[in-house]
């Protein structure tokens, strides 16, 4: 914790919840996502076999992977679709920008892709002369606050209408103090409108794409991937490798747990399948790795690209609700975000902002075991001697501690002693931290051993 | 039968009230329990922190202190220690007698409600609880089925309760949702963790129950100490003591 003391998870977690109530509307509004997942989960007898079929299916396909793709290329191609692929984030900017530059694209309006979030491509193409335009709607919100989004399928559930109003105020210049969402809605739906209609190419991220059929799926509410896709000539598709799935049954799967699990919906109002350019138009899809063929070499870390990107995980983490999405210093907040980001969290603190409680394991469409593998990049951390929250000096005296009956005997004795006759100060750095928040124990007056003795001796 | 007691290091040294209930209560049943000596901590608060490295000496102290024990089953009142113990012994010791060790573990509801089930209870307990349901009981020792999960549901943490009479039982809001104690992502990661025992404290003192009953005295304590800190008219009880109560 060195260096970038305030990106550490627990320091920014602390600044988001010195407004409680704030806290609380955050907390409440997702949880009112994984009650409405558990209704439409429920509602469905099959729903524990789609888990588990959707998770052996995503396996198998991450153990063929190369000859999945290879198929997915060779469909695409005979559809007459332009494959590319990128082996990083920069790889897959410059593909973009060549494709766009080729064609002389001034404006791209682009939709639910947190690849490129991944990649930081609109800031690479905002350089190079290119206007990007998000058409989500909660995307064009936290892109006119220039802001990143703090959740994958909500990503402005941090805004409350009021703040949305007045930003569209200054934005769009929708009437002062209207916070009204119908009419927030329709002045949005107006403004992106113009967007589409001038814009010269358009971009989408992929749910899955469909190796036997060389097809890709994407999936909205809104509509807006397709408003994009139908109206210019230009039509562009960036997926992880980890996108493919063998055929439409497998797609179908995945179809029913997605949106169900994301916000309750039966299915995404919109889920288009492309397959092919418009007439006289192009269709290119580029296909990244940037660190997901270094993931599958781990087996425990392999099984986060089983992640379909549903956004469960995220509604039911009780950290991830009381924290908000921009404490995890990675684009992917919540427990996906650590098991695909820890590895790039130079402060080393995001696999321990967790209690490993499990909930998203559970709550997992595709069985991603979340809890183990946020366990596992601690344990990788550990062992890289990356410790955060000064672990790294306490960790060896606490397993010292523990090893030893005399010194945990001596000292507890002590602490019980201190607890009674002084409270507030129990061994360091325990007391502080507890004692900041909570009562102190009560302490007893002897150990159950001692009392194991002395009446059962 | 014979039960050797699992006592972490946690119930010894600050809830030895816990362990006295859960051997009186055994005692009660008819069982013969021992209480193995050198047993310290199970190594949780180390591999959880991803320190296996500072866990080995201190899961292996716990394990010899079973190996060999003569006993048809060890019984510990606290899940997330018993989880941790098996995982624990596992990683480090993959010898034949470390299995048997593993084989005999049991967390106490479990053990009431898979292995010695209670026959009767003598005495009523007429108060309203509100269960605690504790994340690694619930999701990883399978106490009772996760509300993450659809289909059949069971309860064993429930359905030992419920046969006391007299008692009535209650859930609070977001039922098992973490209480945020999480070993020492209570000190790390103090605001967030405060939090969530804030809101499971409120949310157990809402239900009106005397009692916020749990399984796992990690959780209890934390619950505990938000409870008095927001002087919430509840008070925290380990299942051991309303068992030992009843019987």
């Amino acid at each position: 914790m060195s260096t970038s003391t305030s990106n550490v998870h627990a320091h920014k977690a602390e600044i988001f919840c010195r407004d409680e109530s704030r806290v609380d509307w955050h907390s409440k509004a997702l949880w009112a996502l994984r009650e409405k997942r558990d209704r439409a989960a429920g509602s469905i007898p099959e729903w524990e076999q789609l888990r588990q079929i959707g998770s052996e299916m995503k396996l198998h396909t991450l153990t063929h992977l190369a000859e999945y793709l290879e198929e997915f290329e060779q469909n695409c191609i005979k559809n007459d679709i332009k494959v590319h692929w990128a082996k990083d984030g920069a790889e897959h900017n410059r593909i973009v920008h060549e494709i766009l530059a080729k064609h002389q694209v001034k404006k791209i309006v682009k939709s639910k892709s947190m690849l490129t979030e991944e990649c930081h491509m609109n800031p690479y193409l905002e350089e190079r002369g290119i206007e990007v335009i998000d058409t989500d709607l909660g995307e064009r919100i936290i892109q006119l606050a220039k802001m990143p989004p703090s959740h994958i399928v909500v990503p402005a559930i941090h805004m409350k209408k009021e703040e949305v109003g007045d930003l569209f105020h200054q934005k769009l210049g929708t009437d002062a103090g209207a916070s009204d969402p119908l009419y927030l809605t329709r002045a949005a739906r107006r403004h992106l409108r113009e967007q589409f209609l001038s814009a010269d190419a358009a971009m989408t991220g992929v749910n899955m794409a469909i190796a036997d059929k060389g097809a890709v799926v994407v999936c909205t509410n809104e509509g807006n991937a397709d408003m994009g896709a139908n109206l210019p000539k230009l039509q562009l598709h960036s997926m992880g490798i980890d996108k493919v799935v063998p055929d439409l049954d497998s797609a179908a799967v995945l179809l029913r747990t997605l949106a169900r699990n994301a916000t309750g919906q039966p299915i995404t109002t919109y889920s288009s399948f492309y397959r092919g350019p418009q007439d006289g138009g192009e269709m290119h899809v580029i296909i990244v790795d940037n660190g997901r063929t270094d993931m599958l070499k781990d087996k425990i870390l392999a099984e986060s690209l089983k992640c379909i990107r549903c956004g469960g995980c995220l509604n039911t983490c009780p950290v991830y609700r009381r924290s908000g999405g921009y404490s995890y210093n990675y684009t992917i907040p919540g427990p996906i975000g650590i098991a695909v980001g820890a590895q790039h969290d130079d402060t080393n603190s995001i696999a321990w902002a967790c209690t490993l409680c499990g909930s998203c394991s559970y709550v997992c469409p595709t069985k991603v075991p979340l809890d183990k593998i946020i366990h596992h990049h601690r344990r990788l951390k550990a062992e890289a001697g990356k410790l955060p929250y000064g672990k790294s000096s306490y960790m060896p005296l606490v397993g010292k501690f523990m090893a030893s009956e005399t010194a945990l005997n001596c000292s507890m004795a002590m602490a019980r002693t201190a607890l009674k006759i002084l409270p507030g100060s129990l061994l360091k750095p325990f007391s502080g931290a507890w004692g900041k928040y909570r009562e102190l124990p009560v302490a007893p007056n002897s150990s159950f051993e001692a009392w194991f003795k002395k009446n059962r001796g | 039968m014979k039960i050797a007691l699992f006592i972490p290091c946690l119930v010894n040294q600050m809830v030895p009230e816990v362990g006295i209930a859960t051997l009186e209560l055994l005692e009660k049943l008819g069982h013969q329990v021992i209480l193995p000596a050198g047993q310290t901590c199970c190594g949780q608060p180390m591999t959880n922190s991803g320190c296996f490295n500072e866990a080995k000496k201190t899961t292996l102290k716990l394990l010899n202190a079973f190996k060999g024990v003569e006993c048809d089953a060890i019984v510990c009142p606290a899940a997330s220690c018993l989880v941790a113990a098996k995982e624990n012994f596992h990683e480090f010791d993959d010898s034949p007698e470390a299995q048997a060790v593993i084989e005999k573990l049991y967390e106490l509801t479990e053990f009431l409600h898979d292995v010695a089930p209670i026959p009767a209870f003598s005495k009523p307990f007429p108060h309203k609880i509100s269960l605690q349901m504790s994340c690694h009981g619930i999701r990883m020792l399978e106490l009772a089925t996760p509300s993450e999960q659809m289909g059949p549901r069971m309860n064993k943490f429930e359905a030992v309760l419920a046969a006391i009479p007299q008692i009535d039982i209650v859930y609070p809001d977001r039922q098992d949702e973490c209480c945020g104690f999480g070993g020492t992502f209570a000190v790390d990661e103090g605001a967030v963790s405060a939090k969530m025992g804030k809101d499971k404290a409120q949310a157990h003192a809402a239900t009106g129950a005397k009692y916020a009953v749990g399984f796992d005295p990690s959780c209890l304590l934390h619950i505990d100490g938000m409870v008095r800190r927001q002087k919430l008219p509840i008070e925290t009880r380990h299942i051991a003591q309303i068992i030992n109560a009843a019987l």
